[in-house]
């Protein structure tokens, strides 16, 4: 946001400036000598606090910014003692909604503008200004029209007073009560940075934290607010197990043993490809390949999909370039091909509009129906629901990205599930086709984790780190024992053949296709016609409801673990409480399935997982839980290209900082500092030297002998396949295979 | 649904034609709407908004901003009384509160108290529909809102612009 | 000699009364003698507490529990928008070191006299809201397990601020807080500067 000087706190004393100018609004001039703590100074500082303060209530103590208020701690820093207002204070009604989520003590209010100007600069939805004049100046909506923004939470965040409450929020708890954990938000695919935050082992808050590639601190309402859920009353907290026709609370072993048991008896009668297993996008890596390698390694189905067929085939979201958020600020073109990113990836949409309007990225808009960004577009250009994009687009964005440099980012999701995905495919096959482009796509798949889950190969056909069956068989047969014999199907496939009885036990992981699937009458057949149903899931969902066995796992913000957004970017998610109930991790309930099956994935703790991960899985080389925790953005996979981006984290979160380190006026950060020679915004690599260079966790760590699934080392060891993204093409195959299919069709 | 008739709406058209940015048009449309409906309402700013390409609180927040956008329904003559230093000690608070008594319940006519209205060398002033009245006593600006009102005298604009004038 | 002069002191006791028959009776308390907490209402009846948690926040012992909630319109509990939804004290934890009185910035909670706790079970020592807070007749609710004797719940207002809220050690205490229902407001203290 632009300074305005609003609040004159900042007033300095500038050598041959007269009077004193504030601070955020003067440029720095070489040579100029600016003084900050002279005794005229402090009097200014005092004056204007005192100023501030005149019609500001004495709420304090039942504020809910009380305790973590900029304004309180400049008093303290600065302010004066005691004030010389004797007379009545302003008085408002006090507090209005501005709207269901909103609401606004106009009696707190200093005017400073931050959300009036949030609402304007930075979401593009000015639904509240200032109204009236002098005294009575105040922040309101239009009469009819609520502060309906989809960022409304975010002025809340950065108002300095307790004038903007959160109506979630609202006396649930005071600062000092708080423990904080820095985590990412799994809401959608962007995964921006917060701080989740709880009282008396309920989550009650959820914070944007500044991670410079990611949010820039901010998030959007349906991430901040939507957090009730996890205390929800009808969170399934016991394990069931249907007996006689209706779920019955069990333990876990038994509910455990049951699923084994039937898991077991399938295969022996039926063979692996009659078990399927759909969902998985909700949970962390680690879940995701725990159940793949239950699933494909153990099992050995590949029935196996995390996306309910809305969302685009996982050859093209792991075969493609994939951009960073980061690279449509220095993008020579943009061009959106999938949904409204405001609807479903609403904080890309802010990257997307500032990209486009602060700093003039020319922005295509190809999107069937428009929405958001139309206004801010170089070029509209609607393509008709279901054909691909013009070749006549295809080249002006290739032209005026060619003119202006930089790479050409393609925002490519599913507009709407009545289309099929073809058309995104093929209008990114033409960009794809480009000579001369750095052509780079941002899949905006909006499920939280399904990135993680694609990489950790929950999708007919792969393995997890971007390879596929083929590519990874020898080198996935040694780690894990076995791998499918062919491709599987996808959840549409599996839908249909459990329809007709072909599957006998189909694994639900948070997946409800009754109410997601795009096809609910196949899906309700398809639950129908399987004979037995697994669901490893928080809520007893319609499917849910339909379970043999229900086993209750753990959720965001009561699991720890990784995740990976839609650029690659790998992030910790942190567990601030304790599970409901015995819920379990997937990971974790994956592992002991396996073990009922004869194989031990020995897997005591998450950090073990993730560390498997980061020695098996090709793409996330390197990635070890070590890494992910120091690393301050996250790291973007695959590790050695971005290598150079990895900020080393010094401390933690600055609201967690006790010694004076943060201060409640500023941003909340992730520790650390960039270190000296780290990127600038123009990605210019970094030298190396900063940190070693991850050695693969596979030469460190030994199986312990208890493993029985792990054939025990060969002479040679089969070569590391390697990933299929067309990032590695200099050392790797020809050419990746999807560009080739999709050039082809 | 309108808020503009025919003819003020191709005004309106041609007035935001007028400037470089839609977003300064804002003012004049706000008295054409108040010249049209004689005070400022809900339905009219968001067809200001709809005009200058704006929201609605951002002209709410500009209208509000002056004194003379009405944002209530008032008269259709608004008396403004002067009780600054010079009106003050002349006799403009006996003024105002004869006229305030007088007026309390005529619908044409809404009496408000203003700060200066720069006319002190005439002390005590009011002004009807911002038209100045000077060296007033009670009774003598009872007749003078009572001319208006017979039609004696014939009154601008709510928004201060001569009948059938530009705005 | 020597040896016996130790016993002169016992001697001086002889005949002395020295044992108080407690529980009968209780041994006069200092004036500023920290015991169980009461919660204050004002004359009109409403509670004091509005919630704001710096009882809690501020207890060493942390033995303070708080929850505020929205004060409902049409029937408030106190004045302004928030009122103490929870308040549990554990007499288990509790030191007695009355910050939480230093810190309350209504007045609404305040210690008695009464010292003497004994409790069977770990829940018992958890005095809740209707417990802790005062009878209609501002005075503390004589709980059936406590042993009030005289005027263990007279004077619970809490002293004076013996320093100004600038942090000034020299300022004169100037009583601006309302005594709490049914209690006197003591005379100002002095001032720290000399003495």
């Amino acid at each position: 946001m632009k300074p305005v000087g609003m609040c004159r706190m900042c007033l300095v004393e500038v050598e041959g400036v007269r009077g004193f100018p504030p601070a955020c609004t003067t440029p720095v001039t070489d040579g100029m000598v600016v003084r900050t703590r002279t005794d005229a100074v402090e009097k200014i500082q005092e004056g204007v606090l005192e100023f501030l303060l005149i019609n500001h209530p004495l709420d304090c103590p039942v504020c809910d910014r009380g305790g973590e208020c900029p304004l309180q701690d400049q008093t303290l820093a600065f302010g004066p003692g005691e004030s010389r207002f004797v007379e009545e204070k302003r008085h408002y009604e006090k507090p209005i909604p501005l709207s269901n989520m909103i609401l606004l003590d106009r009696e707190r209010c200093i005017q400073c503008a931050r959300c009036t100007r949030f609402a304007e600069e930075i979401a593009g939805d000015p639904l509240i200004d200032f109204v009236s004049r002098g005294d009575r100046t105040q922040v309101l909506n239009f009469a009819e029209q609520p502060f309906e923004s989809y960022f409304s939470g975010n002025t809340v965040q950065i108002c300095p007073v307790g004038a903007l409450l959160a109506r979630h929020y609202r006396f649930k708890a005071r600062p000092w009560d708080l423990a904080t954990a820095e985590t990412s938000c799994t809401t959608c695919s962007v995964h921006c940075r917060g701080a989740v935050q709880s009282s008396s082992n309920r989550i009650v808050r959820l914070l944007g934290v500044d991670l410079d590639p990611v949010n820039h601190g901010w998030l959007c309402d349906k991430g901040r607010y939507g957090i009730d859920w996890v205390h929800a009353d009808d969170r399934v907290r016991e394990p069931h197990l249907r007996v006689g026709g209706e779920l019955r609370e069990v333990s876990w072993p038994e509910a455990l043993d049951a699923a084994a048991g039937e898991i077991r008896k399938v295969l022996r009668m039926h063979g692996p490809g009659a078990i399927a297993v759909l969902g998985g996008a909700r949970g962390t890596n680690e879940d995701a390949y725990a159940w793949a390698r239950l699933a494909k390694g153990v099992i050995g189905t590949d029935h196996v999909d995390c996306q309910m067929g809305d969302g685009l085939p996982a050859e093209v979201v792991l075969g493609v370039r994939r951009a960073e958020i980061d690279d449509c600020d220095r993008a020579g073109a943009i061009v959106v091909l999938g949904p409204d990113p405001r609807e479903e990836v609403p904080v890309l949409f802010l990257r997307l509009r500032r990209a486009a309007k602060d700093l003039g990225v020319p922005l295509f808009d190809c999107t069937p129906v428009g929405g958001s960004l139309a206004p801010y577009a170089a070029h509209v250009a609607r393509r008709v629901p279901g054909e691909p994009v013009g070749a006549d687009v295809v080249e002006l964005a290739a032209r005026t990205a060619r003119e202006r440099g930089g790479p050409l980012v393609v925002v490519a999701g599913r507009p709407s599930v009545a289309e099929a995905p073809d058309a995104t495919v093929r209008s990114i096959a033409a960009f794809g086709a480009l000579d001369g482009v750095d052509v780079r796509v941002l899949s905006a798949l909006r499920r939280g984790n399904v990135h993680g889950a694609l990489e950790m190969g929950l999708a007919p056909g792969f393995l997890p780190g971007r390879v596929t069956l083929d590519a990874g068989r020898e080198w996935f047969t040694q780690r894990w024992g076995g791998v499918p014999a062919g491709r599987g199907l996808d959840a549409d496939g599996i839908l249909r053949a459990a329809a007709e009885g072909r599957v006998h036990v189909l694994v639900l992981l948070g997946a409800d296709p009754l109410l997601d699937h795009p096809d609910a009458l196949l899906a309700r057949r398809a639950l129908e016609g399987v004979p037995f149903v697994v669901a490893v899931d928080a809520f007893r969902s319609e499917s849910a409801a339909r379970a043999d066995v229900f086993l209750p796992c753990t959720v965001w913000g009561e699991q720890n673990g990784t995740v990976t957004n839609l650029e690659g970017r790998v992030q910790r998610v942190a567990r601030r409480v304790a599970p409901e109930g015995t819920a379990m991790d997937d990971w974790r309930i994956a592992s002991e399935l396996a073990y009922r099956l004869g194989a031990d994935f020995d897997l005591a703790t998450v950090d073990e997982v993730t560390d498997e991960i980061a020695a098996v899985a090709p793409a996330a080389l390197g990635a070890t839980a070590a890494l992910v925790r120091r690393a301050r953005d996250g790291v973007v996979l695959p590790l050695r290209e971005h290598l150079g981006e990895i900020v080393v984290r010094t401390r933690g979160l600055s609201i967690l900082a006790e010694e004076g380190a943060g201060t409640s006026w500023d941003p909340i950060r992730a520790g650390g500092a960039a270190p000296a020679g780290a990127p600038a915004a123009s990605g210019e690599p970094a030298p190396r030297t900063r940190r070693r260079r991850p050695v693969p966790a596979r030469t460190r760590r030994r199986p312990r002998t208890r493993s029985s699934t792990r054939t025990p080392r060969a002479s040679a060891p089969p070569t590391r396949p390697r990933c299929t993204s067309g990032t590695v093409r200099q050392a790797g195959p020809p050419r990746p295979r999807v560009t080739r299919t999709l050039c082809a069709s | 649904m309108s808020f503009f008739t025919d003819a003020n709406l191709a005004r309106a058209r041609e007035i935001v034609a007028r400037y470089p940015s839609p977003k300064s048009a804002i003012l004049p449309l706000a008295h054409l709407a108040q010249d049209q409906h004689g005070w400022l309402s809900p339905e009219a700013m968001e067809q200001i908004a709809e005009l200058t390409g704006v929201t609605p609180a951002q002209v709410f927040g500009t209208c509000s901003f002056y004194t003379m956008f009405k944002l209530r329904p008032c008269g259709r003559l608004v008396v403004s009384v002067c009780t600054n230093v010079s009106c003050l000690v002349t006799g403009g608070p006996e003024i105002l509160d004869h006229l305030e008594r007088r007026y309390a319940l005529d619908p044409d006519v809404t009496v408000e108290e203003v700060e200066c209205i720069a006319a002190c060398g005439g002390a005590p002033a009011m002004q009807v529909n911002y038209e100045f009245h000077e060296r007033l006593t009670p009774e003598l600006a009872e007749d003078v809102v009572d001319a208006y009102k017979r039609g004696a005298l014939a009154p601008r604009t709510v928004s201060g612009a001569r009948a059938g004038g530009a705005a | 000699m020597g040896r016996l002069s130790g016993f002169l002191v016992t001697l001086r006791q002889y005949g002395k009364k020295v044992t108080t028959e407690f529980p009968k009776e209780k041994a006069p308390r200092p004036a500023r003698r920290h015991g169980r907490h009461v919660l204050n209402r004002y004359e009109d009846g409403m509670e004091k507490c509005i919630g704001c948690e710096l009882c809690a926040g501020v207890c060493p012992a942390r033995c303070i529990y708080v929850r505020g909630a929205d004060n409902p319109p049409d029937q408030p509990v106190s004045p302004g928008e928030r009122y103490g939804f929870v308040y549990e004290i554990n007499y288990l934890r509790c030191i007695h070191c009355d910050l939480c009185v230093e810190a309350c910035p209504t007045e609404a909670i305040t210690e008695t006299k009464l010292f003497e706790f004994s409790f069977t079970n770990r829940n018992d020592a958890i005095y809740t809201k209707d417990e802790l807070l005062v009878g209609d007749d501002g005075r503390a609710r004589r709980l059936p397990w406590e042993l009030w004797l005289g005027g263990e719940d007279d004077d619970t207002s809490e002293w004076m601020r013996v320093t100004s809220p600038s942090g000034d050690a020299s300022y004169e205490g100037r009583v601006s807080w309302s005594g709490e229902l049914g209690f006197g407001v003591r005379p100002p203290e002095k001032g720290q500067a000399q003495d």
